[in-house]
């Protein structure tokens, strides 16, 4: 009988399938947005040059705290990720 | 020369009634010339045109309120001059009289000063149209204080400029008292002017307010469009925000786990 480890099986499993989700759902989605805004219509190029201003008239200032927070939240969890490899490495060299 | 030539060519080439149109458009009379000599006769007022004084030329057309841009070309202001018929010469420059003699067909020395200039230019008119213009500036005297007895002439506005500035102007904008417009083109035919331009300034000053409220509107469009946007924006991140929480703290139990697993291992 193999000794599975439960918590482990189930946070690889996760890990794998929300992956491959959010990367699937993302490139789809950046896929359609492409192909609709490579439109050879004048309209399409007016909303290309639309789409361009309101990038420019953002206002970073309303959200620039979240975003701070999010790479932060980012370096963290890469931490996290470091600590999860060496604790790793360490029951394998107690093994 | 050889341009010259090209453009005679053209117009002898011109159907007879296209050729009558454009006569009577730059001020040529096409029933005073043969239809052989017509297009040489408009090939020359052309020349004559083209060698005015295109300052004189803009003095004529504000002195007779023709609706012009201020960029017009010379073929343009000939065409607004030659359709001025008044006879009241006050408040018309030298140069400016020369161009309307010159218009009208007056054969001139070149050294003629104002009151000689006036002078031609109403022997020009003729016994019979004076009396009919005459007529006509009673009737418009009485329609006027009739209908307008306070009306006073507004100072004259050039039309904005035009891209090309060659096209037809609308008359919308021509700004005269009734007086002289029936003096000019007859009663029935100022009374119509008159009604036509009071429309158009109707029509001008709705198509104002519109074209107002449509710009307020798209802006307003606008300005909610950038707000959603920011939202929008702000939405996302937070909700990436959140996600990355969650995913932080589910990778510190993670490591709790794996730490405890280590340390106190199953048996």
């Amino acid at each position: 009988m193999p000794d599975i480890d439960f918590f482990n099986f189930f946070r690889q499993l996760l890990s794998l399938v929300a992956t491959v989700y959010a990367t699937v759902v993302t490139l789809q989605s950046l896929w359609g947005w492409y192909v609709w805004l490579a439109g050879q219509d004048k309209y399409i190029g007016m909303v290309r040059r639309y789409i361009i201003v309101h990038g420019l008239r953002l206002r970073f200032l309303k959200f620039v705290g979240d975003l701070f927070v999010c790479i932060l939240l980012c370096v963290v969890f890469i931490m996290l990720w470091h600590a999860h490899q060496l604790v790793h490495e360490l029951k394998l060299a107690m093994n | 020369m050889a341009a010259s030539a090209a453009a005679l060519r053209q117009l002898q080439e011109m159907p007879k009634d296209e050729l009558e149109h454009l006569a009577e458009d730059i001020g040529v009379e096409p029933h005073e010339f043969k239809p052989q000599d017509l297009a040489s006769a408009i090939h020359e007022r052309r020349q004559m045109i083209a060698a005015l004084d295109r300052a004189a030329m803009l003095d004529v057309v504000r002195w007779g309120r023709r609706p012009v841009p201020a960029n017009a070309s010379r073929e343009h202001l000939a065409k607004e001059i030659a359709k001025i018929k008044s006879m009241r010469f006050s408040g018309l420059s030298q140069p400016g009289l020369i161009v309307l003699a010159v218009m009208r067909g007056i054969k001139l020395h070149g050294n003629e000063d104002e009151r000689e200039l006036t002078k031609s230019l109403k022997k020009q008119e003729g016994l019979f149209r004076r009396f009919n213009r005459k007529r006509r500036a009673w009737i418009g005297s009485i329609v006027s204080n009739m209908i307008a007895p306070d009306e006073s002439d507004e100072d004259y506005k050039f039309l904005p400029p035009q891209p090309g500035a060659s096209g037809n102007a609308p008359s919308a904008l021509r700004e005269g008292s009734i007086k002289d417009e029936i003096e000019e083109a007859g009663l029935i035919g100022g009374l119509a002017s008159r009604v036509k331009k009071t429309a158009d300034s109707y029509l001008n000053q709705k198509l104002d307010e519109i074209e107002l409220r449509i710009d307020r509107k798209l802006d307003e469009i606008d300005n909610r469009l950038a707000e959603w946007r920011d939202k929008e924006v702000a939405n996302r991140i937070r909700i990436l925000k959140v996600t990355l929480w969650a995913s932080v703290i589910v990778a510190g139990l993670s490591l709790v786990y794996s730490y405890v697993q280590l340390y106190f291992p199953h048996k």
